[in-house]
């Protein structure tokens, strides 16, 4: 079973077009790292998969199920409310700059969600959040606002807020890009924990190294096209594409 | 000599000095409140009309005799000169009710000329403009009353008014700026006017004064309290609306997005997530309204309703413009005293910051 399927996916603002027919396979537990110059579409099409960007053209299947279908900037064909709203609380996203809700201390940032959208109690979601708190290192902070957080204890938060919703698929927006280098490695950590759990990742990053280690496949995304699509040993040591070997010339 | 005037001259300057200013604003207002807290206490002491008699000499006797017939200018210089802490509260009406009205005095004490003349007329007239003695709608009383009731009510009406406008659907968001761009350009004034005396024009059989039992003698400036509120509310909610809309929209982006990506709701991420964080941005802004505001409810006068500024009018009329000295008091106190409050409010919604 695929977690997500898209077929010719196109998004165009105005006449600018981001995304050009994105065809990607996210198989159950599969991490995938989306690598590719800025400006090459990688945060819109993942924005897309979440509905934070609605799409202009293609299909989108979550779970094997049609979740959305729209031609010419019309949705064609879209699945009932109810289950809508189901397959979109089993992705969890992760973004570059946090979006912690500053008003509300860590622990409440884990909770908020879990109990206003799926009305559950306090004390039925409080110790999974302590949990996931343990699990990524902060359990002594969860009092704290997040404005007396390090940039990677932020981001380990919102990896924490977002897993509170108990998604099946995480998708990461370049998770690491505002971190100073010297915090990076602590999150890179609690994402690379996450990956052996066997969660299905669909990651946008700069992090090479981290591609390499981790993912099962590497997308190698430029002018809004995948042009490379392989294993992380492949794509970095014998990469096919001319496009692709200018990149990692150039980065590496 | 010399060293005298270097003295003499850092004295004035330290007087004059900026530093520590903060504590020497904090001296000032706390000794205007305990004045006013004092004046206001003794006020309370109100001993009946005929321990009042029995205290008078036989001159003031005969004065209240008098007085029924008298101009109320003549009366009141009489009170003034003859009392220290004399209290002579008025019916808006005049000098009518005056002789069975005056509310209370503690101790005789000769006060008719020098400081003490000063002192008991302050205390006279800040007893006057509280509206001691009188029903709630009058004075400071209204003043307060009509502000607070204004703010919560017009903070409320503004919030919907506020997401209306940012509302990307125009038949939810141009009424709104309609209503906006309407009440935010005509003058309040015109809209009391309206409010009060148009409505019950064009609704036959409405009036304002009909909502309160007829059997009230205060039905009148009760059924002119409502309409008042009803249009200063409608007139803060424009304003406030403002306020919000800049609020929400000052709120990043990614804020909206970390809520649609956990699945909340377009009602749920403004309760929980962006009104919250944007109170605290509001609260300056509405601060500087409801300050505004303060001074706005004189225009109360309009429709007959007794303000602290009416009264200093009303009393001034009678030739002591030693009234607006107390007038500015108890504003100043009034202010500061919400600005406190504000503050304290402020310092509560920004403690994650």
């Amino acid at each position: 079973m695929s977690m997500i399927r898209t077929e010719h996916v196109s998004k165009k603002f105005g006449s600018l077009e981001v995304l050009k027919d994105i065809n990607l396979t996210v198989e159950n537990g599969e991490v995938i790292c989306i690598i590719g110059p800025s400006g090459a579409g990688k945060s819109t099409f993942l924005r897309s998969l979440n509905q934070l960007e609605t799409i202009t053209g293609g299909k989108i299947f979550i779970e094997d199920e049609l979740f959305l279908h729209r031609e010419h900037d019309r949705t064609v064909e879209s699945m009932d409310k109810q289950r809508h709203k189901e397959l979109m609380l089993e992705m969890g996203m992760v973004f570059q700059h946090f979006n912690l809700f500053p008003h509300k201390t860590v622990l409440e940032n884990l909770m908020l969600a879990p109990m206003t959208v799926k009305g559950k109690t306090k004390e039925e979601i409080e110790p999974l959040a302590r949990k996931l708190l343990n699990d990524v290192g902060l359990s002594e902070k969860a009092d704290e606002y997040p404005s007396k957080l390090s940039g990677g204890q932020k981001q380990r938060v919102a990896i924490a807020r977002a897993l509170a919703m108990q998604p099946k698929i995480m998708l990461f927006d370049e998770p690491t890009s505002a971190l100073d280098p010297e915090l990076v490695g602590e999150v890179l950590n609690v994402m690379k924990k996450l990956a052996e759990e066997g969660m299905t990742m669909l990651c946008v990053t700069h992090e090479m190294g981290f591609a390499r280690e981790v993912a099962d496949r590497v997308v190698f995304m430029a002018d809004g096209v995948i042009m490379e699509e392989a294993a992380p040993e492949e794509m970095f040591n014998h990469p096919q594409n001319p496009r692709t070997q200018q990149f990692l010339q150039s980065i590496l | 000599m010399k060293e005298k005037l270097i003295q003499g001259g850092k004295a004035v300057a330290s007087a004059f000095d900026v530093r520590r200013w903060e504590q020497k604003t904090r001296v000032i207002v706390g000794v205007l409140l305990a004045l006013f807290v004092a004046a206001t206490v003794l006020s309370f002491f109100k001993p009946s009309e005929q321990v009042m008699m029995d205290k008078a000499s036989a001159q003031i006797r005969h004065e209240l005799e008098l007085d029924e017939t008298r101009s109320r200018r003549q009366v009141v210089v009489t009170y003034n000169d003859l009392y220290f802490i004399n209290y002579v509260s008025f019916t808006t009406s005049g000098v009518n009710g005056l002789s069975e009205k005056y509310v209370g005095f503690v101790g005789v004490h000769a006060a008719d000329e020098g400081v003490w003349n000063v002192i008991g007329q302050f205390v006279n007239y800040t007893y006057r403009m509280l509206g001691c003695g009188q029903s709630v709608l009058y004075g400071a009383k209204l003043t307060i009353l009509l502000t607070i009731l204004t703010t919560v009510l017009g903070l409320f009406i503004s919030i919907f008014l506020a997401l209306g406008k940012i509302s990307k659907n125009p038949i939810i968001s141009l009424p709104c700026r309609a209503y906006i761009f309407f009440f935010r350009g005509t003058p309040l004034m015109i809209q009391l006017f309206c409010i009060y005396l148009a409505i019950p024009g064009i609704f036959e059989g409405f009036s304002w004064r009909g909502l309160f039992d007829a059997s009230d003698p205060d039905a009148v400036f009760k059924g002119a309290f409502v309409a008042a509120v009803i249009a200063f509310t409608l007139n803060s909610a424009a304003y406030c609306a403002e306020i919000v809309r800049a609020a929400v929209e000052s709120i990043d982006k990614g804020q909206y997005e970390a809520a649609k990506a956990l699945g909340m709701t377009y009602g749920q991420t403004m309760s929980k997530i962006i009104i919250p964080q944007s109170v605290r941005r509001m609260i300056p802004p509405v601060c500087n309204e409801f300050v505004m505001l303060i001074k706005d409810a004189s225009l109360v006068f309009v429709i007959g309703l007794m303000d602290i500024t009416t009264i200093s009018k009303t009393i001034s009329a009678s030739g002591s413009y030693l009234v607006f000295v107390p007038a500015m008091a108890i504003y100043l106190v009034i202010t500061a005293f919400f600005t406190f409050i504000f503050g304290k409010i402020e310092k509560k919604f920004s403690v994650y910051e």
